[in-house]
């Protein structure tokens, strides 16, 4: 499994998380076909450099707009201000959908963007597995 | 016609992979019931040990919020979507 996306959509994500230093910023992917189709630039709801959280009611208008396109949710991505591209516990802790994490790492220039699968038994659980998944740029 | 039932990914396990299920039910609490039947594992993802919905799962019926209805006593009715929505956070 990798994670595929265009030069253009894969700037549009880094381009967001820059725009939200000091703070997070996040957002959701649609895919179509294996590849990310859409970047949604989302509102970070905690406003807060260390923590991110979706606004509900955002992420319900994205989730209907990506159900009636016939997409599906291709992943979850964050920024990290100051630390590398790889979750943190928090992100495993509050990992909840069974979709690629991308985490974009403000750390150095250029960004780094890198993808991971969260494995929990149960969403609920605090710890799991993280395994990387290639993040294959096109374009 | 049925409650159309949308199934976010983390729970797709239990739905055999389906994103959505339609089922008869006439409340939220109704719902989760025949979801917990059909698909058995649900409502321990759905309902927290006070027996109310767990607070990272936002559950809407048609465009609105059930946390700001009537939560489990929410009606539901034959033609309605009930989105199931888990709160998505990090650090």
């Amino acid at each position: 499994m990798e994670l595929t996306i265009s030069r253009l959509l894969a700037n549009d994500m880094v381009e967001h998380c820059l725009q939200g230093r000091p703070h997070e910023a996040c957002g959701l992917l649609a895919s179509h076909e294996g590849a990310v189709i859409q970047v949604f630039r989302m509102t970070n709801a905690s406003g807060s450099p260390v923590r991110y959280s979706l606004d509900p009611k955002e992420q319900f208008a994205v989730y209907k707009r990506i159900e009636d396109s016939g997409w599906e949710l291709g992943g979850v991505f964050h920024s990290h201000t100051h630390t590398e591209a790889y979750p943190s516990p928090t992100d495993v802790r509050m990992a909840s959908e069974d979709v690629p994490y991308v985490i974009v790492s403000l750390a150095q220039e250029p960004a780094s963007v890198r993808a991971f699968r969260i494995i929990k038994e149960n969403w609920a659980d605090s710890e799991g597995q993280i395994e990387e998944i290639p993040v294959v740029i096109d374009g | 016609m049925a409650v159309e039932v949308r199934i976010p990914t983390v729970f797709r396990k239990f739905t055999d992979g389906n994103s959505t299920v339609s089922l008869e039910a006439g409340t939220i609490a109704d719902l989760v019931d025949q979801l917990e039947a059909a698909h058995p594992g649900m409502r321990e993802q759905l309902l927290a040990s006070d027996g109310q919905l767990h607070r990272f799962v936002n559950v809407y019926v048609n465009d609105e919020d059930a946390r700001y209805l009537d939560k489990l006593d929410t009606k539901v009715a034959d033609g309605d979507t009930v989105s199931l929505l888990p709160s998505v956070a990090g650090g």
